[in-house]
C-alpha cells in the first residue's frame, strides 16, 4: 500500500461519525470487502499518532449497563487533510489507471 | 472454560509501555476491548475458542513491537538511526567512520543495554588493571639491585630459641668474611634512627642505616651525587659521613647542586654529606628488618618507614663482641656457588666458631635468597588478588557475552531486513564491529578512570610493608592486554547474529512471531544459561575466598591480646646522650628519669587521663630477648631459650589493662637504687617454674639478680596471630634503655587527637628541642600488624561484591529475555486459568536451577582454589564449612532477587482490575 493509504482510509471512515477501534477496523474490512484488514497491531499505533497530530479526537464515553469505551471523531484539521489526501488519491489512481490503459491497450 | 481475561493477558504481553500507569491502563483497556469484540465475533463466526483465542492474540503480532510502536505513537517520536548505506563508497575509512556514527546512535538508542554492557566492561577493566598494575609494580618489575638471584642473606641460627632469622656479631661477620669461599661478598647493615637538627625549624626524626661500605656496591646501587663509603671511612673512629636519600636532598636541601660536602646535624653531629643516593636504594630494607627475628628498629615503630641516611658502621670488634648481634648480614654468592652450598660451607664455619667461642653456642647459619625475603611476604596475597580480579574480569566479559547474545536475537529481524535488501555479509559483520568497537571504547575510557582512582585507594590503603607500593603507576602493558580482552568478547559475541543471519529463516524472523525460538535461538539459550552458570560458580568462588577471610579476620579480632589498646595513645621519643647522659651508673641515669617523671606529670594532669606510664617497649614492639637464669637454678637454665625483656614503667599494667595474677605491680619503691625487682608472665612461669612458686624467686639477668614480685597475663607481643611467649618484666627505672629510646602511653577517656596534642605540648615544656614521634593510637598500631590480612579482606570482599552484583545482572539479564520471550505462553497459560503463583514459580525454578547448577560448580572449584588463601588465614582452614555454606544463602538471595524482577514481570496484573471484570 502507498504510504498514507492507512491513514486515509481512518480519516475516511470517522468522517461519516465517530466510532471506537473495533468498529473502526470492521468498518475497513466491510467497505473493502475482506481486501483490507486491520488488527490491533497495526490499527492503534496508527489512531494515536493521527490523535497525536490532531486529525482526529478520541474520548471515553461511558454508555449505562457498558464499560466506558473510546470513540473517535474526526476534527476539523482532520477534515481539512481528508479532503487534501483525496484529492491527492484522486489524481494518483487517476495517473495509473491512464497508465494501465495505455499498457493494456 | 471461562472468558480469557484479556485485561490482564493485554498487560502481562505489553508490560511497560508509555510508563505512566494512567494512560497505559487506557491502552490497556481500549485494547482489552478489541480483543474481547474480537474474540466474540470469531467464535460466533464458528471458530472454537482455542482458535478464536490464538487468532486474537496473533493479531497482537510481536508484543514488544506493539508496545514500542504504541509508545512511539502517544509522543514525539525518537528518530530511529538509518544504517549506512550499503552499496557503492569505494572508501574503507568512510565506512569505518559512518559505522562508529551509526554503532554510536544505535547504542544511543538503547541505552539501557548500553549503559549496563559499558559499566561492567569498566569495571572488568579498571579494576584488573588496577591489580595487574600494582602485581607489575611490586613483584615483576626490574629491582634498582644488580643480580638479586645471587644476593642472600645471612641469617644466624639459634638452636636454643629455634629462631632462624637473627642477626650476627660482627666478629662472625667478619670470620664468615676472610673464610667463606661460596659467598663472594659480604655487607652489613643496622637500622638507627637520628634526630635531624636544622638550623632553624623543627627537629624531625629520620631512619637510617649503619652499613658495611660494602653494601652499596654489593647491591649495585650507585650515588647519583658524590661517591659510595670508602674502606677508610668504614673503620672504628673514622669521619662522620653520610649518604643521604634524594627524598631528603630535596626535603632539607632543595636540591641543591653543591650537595656533597655540605653538612647535616644528626642527633646533635655534625655529619659531612659525601653523596646522594636514589629514592629506591633502600629496596626491600623493610622487608629484611622485618623478617628478622629481632633489631628490627625503626621497622617495628612504622612499617611505612623508609631510610633517609646511610652511615658507615666503623665497627669495633671490641665494642661489637661476638655476644651481640646487632648485624643484618648480606652476601652475593659467588659464580659457581648456590644456596646449598654456600648453606653448607658457612654452616660448618658456624660450627668451627661455636666450637672456638662459648659465646657461640648453639648458633648456626641460615642462608636465604634476598628475593624470597623481600618478596615472599605480599606474592602469595597478590596473586591471589590477581586470581580474584582476574575472575572478576571474567564475570564481566560473560555477563557482556549474554547481553550481546540476548540483544543479537532481538536484532535479528534488522540483520534479515538488511539481508534480505542485499548487504553483504561482510558489511553486516563491519558494522556490528564497529559497534562493539564504539561499546570497548567508551567502556576503555572509564575503565582507565576507574583504574586510576582505584590505585589511589589501593596505595594508601596497602599496608606499607608490601616493597615499592608507593611507585605504583597504571600500567600500559596491563591495560593493553584487559581492553583486548573486552574487546574479543564483545567482537566474538556481537558478531553472533551477523553471523547468523545466514542460517536465520528470513521468513521466519520476518514473521516475527514466536516461531522465533528455532535452533538457533534454542543454541543461544543454552549458550546463555551455560554463561550465566559459570558466572555464578566464579562469583561463588570469590564468595567463598571473601568468607574465609571474613571468618579469619573475626577470629583475629576477638583474639585474647592480653592487653587493651582502645582509648590508649602512644607517643615515642629518643633522648639524645648529649643532653640525657648515659656516662652515669646505669641504671641511674638521673636526667633521664628526671625528664620521665616530669613528663608523666604533666600528663597525669591533662582533663581525661587515667593512667599513663613511660616503657622502653610498647605492648605492639616485640622489643629485644635477652638469656636468664634463675638463681639458684643455673644448670638448669643452661638451654633455656632467650626470652623478650619487657621494659615497662610504673603504671604501665593499668594504662593497658594487663592483669595481675599474682602478687603485685610495680611502684614507686621500685626505684634505680633499691633492690632490683621482676614480673615474670604466666606462660613463664607455667613452664619454668612448673608447680612452684615463682614469687620471691630471682631471675639473673643484665648483672643483677632481680626477685620476681608479681605474675601478669600473657600479652600477644609477637602480633595477633602469634601465640604469646615467655617474658620477664623490669621495672623500667631499675632498666632504662640504652640509646635513649622511650615510649609514652596514655590511658584516657578523651579523643585521641587532644590527647596527642596535649602529649606534644607537655614534652615541648620539659624539652623544646626533643622530637616526638611514632603518635598514634595504640589500637591502630595493633591494626598494622594485621594489616596485609586486612587489606586482602577489603579487596576481596570488594571483588565478591562486584561478582554478586555482576552475577546478578546476568542472571536477570538471562530470565528477562525469556520472560520477554515467553510472554506470549505465559499470558495464553495465564489466560487459561493459570495463577500467577504457577507462572511465578516457572520463572522462579528456571533461575534457581541456573543458580544451583552454578553454585555447585562454584563450590567444587573453591574446594580446588581456596588452598592458595591457607597461609593468609588465621583460625580458619582454607575449606572450612561453615564459609563454604555462607555461599549459598548469599547467592541465593542475589539469585533471588535477580529471578523475583522478570518473574513478577511476567504476572503483573492489578487485583482491583482483576476483580472488577469479575
Amino acid at each position: 500500500m502507498k504510504k498514507g493509504s492507512a491513514e486515509l482510509l481512518i480519516l475516511a471512515i470517522l468522517e461519516d461519525g465517530q466510532r471506537h477501534g473495533y468498529e473502526v477496523a470492521r468498518q475497513i474490512e466491510r467497505r473493502s470487502r475482506g481486501a483490507i484488514s486491520f488488527h490491533v497491531a497495526s490499527l492503534y499505533p496508527m489512531l494515536y499518532r493521527l490523535e497525536g497530530r490532531g486529525l482526529i479526537e478520541g474520548r471515553w464515553v461511558e454508555k449505562a449497563g457498558q464499560r466506558r469505551r473510546r470513540y473517535y471523531r474526526l476534527t476539523t484539521d482532520g477534515a481539512g487533510v481528508l479532503a487534501a489526501q483525496r484529492s491527492l488519491w484522486q489524481e494518483f489512481f487517476t495517473g495509473i489507471n491512464r497508465v494501465a490503459r495505455l499498457r493494456n491497450a | 472454560m471461562t472468558t480469557p481475561d484479556w485485561r490482564a493477558l493485554v498487560r502481562a504481553m505489553l508490560d511497560r509501555i508509555t510508563g505512566d500507569p494512567a494512560h497505559d491502563a487506557d491502552i490497556v483497556e481500549e485494547l482489552a476491548q478489541h480483543l474481547a469484540l474480537r474474540y466474540d465475533d470469531l467464535v460466533a463466526q464458528g471458530a472454537g475458542r482455542d482458535r478464536a483465542l490464538r487468532t486474537a492474540l496473533d493479531e497482537m503480532e510481536e508484543p514488544a513491537r506493539l508496545a514500542q510502536s504504541l509508545r512511539d505513537s502517544t509522543r514525539p517520536r525518537r528518530k530511529a538511526p538509518t544504517p549506512p548505506p550499503t552499496g557503492g563508497q569505494p572508501s574503507m575509512w568512510n565506512d569505518f567512520v559512518q559505522d562508529l556514527k551509526y554503532g554510536a546512535r544505535v547504542l544511543l538508542r538503547s541505552r539501557g543495554f548500553a549503559l549496563t554492557a559499558i559499566v561492567t566492561l569498566a569495571i572488568g577493566i579498571g579494576a584488573t588493571t588496577a591489580i595487574f598494575s600494582v602485581v607489575n609494580s611490586v613483584l615483576l618489575r626490574d629491582v634498582p639491585f644488580t643480580g638479586l638471584d645471587r644476593l642472600v642473606m645471612v641469617w644466624e641460627t639459634d638452636r636454643n630459641t629455634g629462631t632462624v632469622r637473627e642477626p650476627s656479631s660482627l666478629p662472625d661477620l667478619i670470620d664468615l668474611r676472610s673464610r667463606s669461599r661460596q659467598v663472594s661478598g659480604f655487607a652489613a647493615l643496622a637500622p638507627i634512627e637520628r634526630t635531624i637538627t636544622p638550623r632553624d625549624g623543627e627537629p624531625t626524626r629520620i631512619a637510617a642505616v649503619v652499613a658495611t661500605h660494602e653494601l652499596l656496591p654489593l647491591l649495585g646501587i650507585r650515588p647519583t651525587h658524590g661517591r659510595a663509603f670508602t674502606a677508610g671511612e668504614d673503620v672504628p673512629g673514622g669521619p662522620n659521613v653520610a649518604l643521604i636519600s634524594e627524598r631528603l636532598w630535596e626535603r632539607q636541601f632543595q636540591r641543591a647542586g653543591d650537595i656533597v660536602g655540605r653538612t647535616i646535624r644528626l642527633n646533635d653531629v655534625e655529619t659531612t654529606i659525601v653523596g646522594v643516593v636514589p629514592t629506591e636504594a633502600d629496596f626491600g630494607t623493610m622487608q629484611v628488618l622485618r623478617s628478622a627475628d629481632y633489631g628490627r628498629g625503626f621497622a617495628d615503630r612504622d612499617v611505612r618507614s623508609r631510610v633517609d641516611a646511610w652511615l658507615p658502621l666503623r665497627g669495633d670488634p671490641a665494642v661489637l663482641v661476638r655476644d651481640t648481634h646487632p648485624l643484618l648480614v648480606l652476601g652475593r654468592l659467588a659464580p659457581s656457588a648456590m644456596i646449598a652450598t654456600a648453606q653448607a660451607e658457612l654452616a660448618s664455619i658456624m660450627a668451627d666458631l661455636e666450637a672456638t667461642y662459648p659465646s657461640n653456642v648453639a648458633r648456626g647459619a641460615f642462608i636465604e635468597p634476598l628475593a624470597d625475603v623481600i618478596f615472599s611476604r605480599v606474592r602469595s596475597s597478590l596473586w591471589v588478588l590477581l586470581a580474584a580480579v582476574g575472575f572478576v574480569l571474567l564475570i564481566a566479559c560473560v555477563n557482556v557475552a549474554n547481553l550481546l547474545l540476548a540483544r543479537g536475537t532481538s536484532r535479528l529481524r534488522e540483520v534479515a531486513v538488511r539481508t534480505a535488501m542485499g548487504a553483504p555479509l561482510p558489511r553486516l559483520v563491519r558494522q556490528f564491529a564497529a559497534e562493539n568497537l564504539v561499546l570497548t571504547a567508551v567502556a576503555t575510557v572509564l575503565g582507565v578512570a576507574l583504574a586510576a582512582l582505584a590505585l589511589r585507594g589501593l596505595v594508601i590503603t596497602a599496608p606499607a610493608d608490601i616493597p615499592r607500593i608507593t611507585e605504583v603507576r597504571v600500567d600500559g602493558l596491563v591495560l593493553a592486554i584487559a581492553i583486548g580482552v573486552a574487546a574479543v568478547t564483545g567482537l566474538a559475541f556481537g558478531m553472533v547474529p551477523a553471523l547468523q543471519a545466514r542460517r536465520v529463516d528470513l521468513q521466519g524472523a520476518l514473521k516475527s512471531d514466536d516461531s522465533r525460538g528455532a535452533t538457533a535461538g534454542r543454541e543461544r539459550g543454552l549458550l546463555r544459561s551455560t554463561l550465566v552458570v559459570s558466572e555464578v560458580a566464579l562469583a561463588a568462588v570469590l564468595v567463598i575466598g571473601a568468607g574465609l577471610l571474613i571468618k579469619s579476620a573475626w577470629k583475629l579480632s576477638v583474639v585474647d591480646t592480653g592487653f587493651r589498646s582502645d582509648d590508649v595513645v602512644k607517643a615515642e621519643f629518643q633522648l639524645p646522650a648529649s643532653r640525657y647522659p648515659t656516662t652515669g651508673q646505669w641504671p641511674n641515669w638521673v636526667e633521664v628519669h628526671r625528664f620521665n617523671d616530669e613528663i608523666l606529670r604533666r600528663v597525669a594532669s591533662i582533663p581525661g587521663v587515667r593512667a599513663a606510664a613511660i616503657v622502653g617497649n610498647h605492648p605492639v614492639d616485640p622489643g629485644s630477648q635477652n638469656s636468664w637464669r634463675v638463681v639458684g637454678r643455673e644448670a638448669e637454665g643452661a638451654d633455656w631459650p632467650e626470652v623478650p625483656i619487657r621494659r615497662v614503667g610504673v603504671g604501665y599494667f593499668e594504662t593497658v589493662q594487663l592483669g595481675v595474677s599474682k602478687g603485685r605491680a610495680f611502684e614507686d619503691r621500685d626505684g634505680p637504687t633499691d633492690p632490683p625487682v621482676s614480673v615474670i608472665n604466666e606462660t613463664l612461669a607455667r613452664r619454668f617454674f612448673d608447680g612452684r612458686e615463682p614469687i620471691g624467686q630471682q631471675v639473673r639477668l643484665w648483672g643483677a639478680a632481680r626477685t620476681i614480685v608479681g605474675v601478669v597475663r600473657d600479652e600477644r607481643i609477637n602480633g595477633l596471630t602469634r601465640e604469646p611467649p615467655p617474658a620477664i618484666y623490669l621495672p623500667y627505672r631499675q632498666a632504662p634503655s640504652f640509646n635513649g629510646g622511650e615510649a609514652l602511653l596514655v590511658r584516657a577517656g578523651a579523643p585521641p587527637t587532644a590527647i596527642a596534642r596535649a602529649v606534644r605540648a607537655a614534652v615541648r615544656e620539659v624539652d623544646p628541642q626533643l622530637a616526638v614521634f611514632g603518635v598514634q593510637p595504640l589500637a591502630e598500631a595493633v591494626g598494622d600488624s594485621v594489616a596485609q590480612q586486612r587489606f586482602l579482606l577489603r579487596l576481596l570482599l570488594a571483588f565478591a561484591g562486584v561478582a554478586l552484583v555482576l552475577a546478578a545482572i546476568g542472571i536477570h539479564g538471562v530470565l528477562s529475555y525469556t520472560v520477554a520471550q515467553r510472554r506470549h505462553e505465559l499470558g495464553i497459560r495465564m489466560a487459561l486459568g493459570a495463577t500467577p503463583d504457577r507462572v511465578t514459580g516457572l520463572v522462579l525454578g528456571q533461575g534457581a536451577r541456573l543458580t544451583a547448577a552454578g553454585l555447585a560448580a562454584g563450590v567444587v572449584a573453591a574446594v580446588a582454589l581456596t588452598r592458595v588463601l591457607s597461609t593468609q588465614l588465621f583460625g580458619v582452614s582454607a575449606t572450612d564449612l561453615a564459609a563454604f555454606l555462607a555461599v549459598v544463602p548469599v547467592l541465593g538471595v542475589v539469585a533471588l532477587v535477580a529471578t523475583w524482577l522478570p518473574a513478577r514481570r511476567a504476572v503483573r496484573l492489578d487485583p482491583v482490575e482483576a476483580m472488577r471484570d469479575h
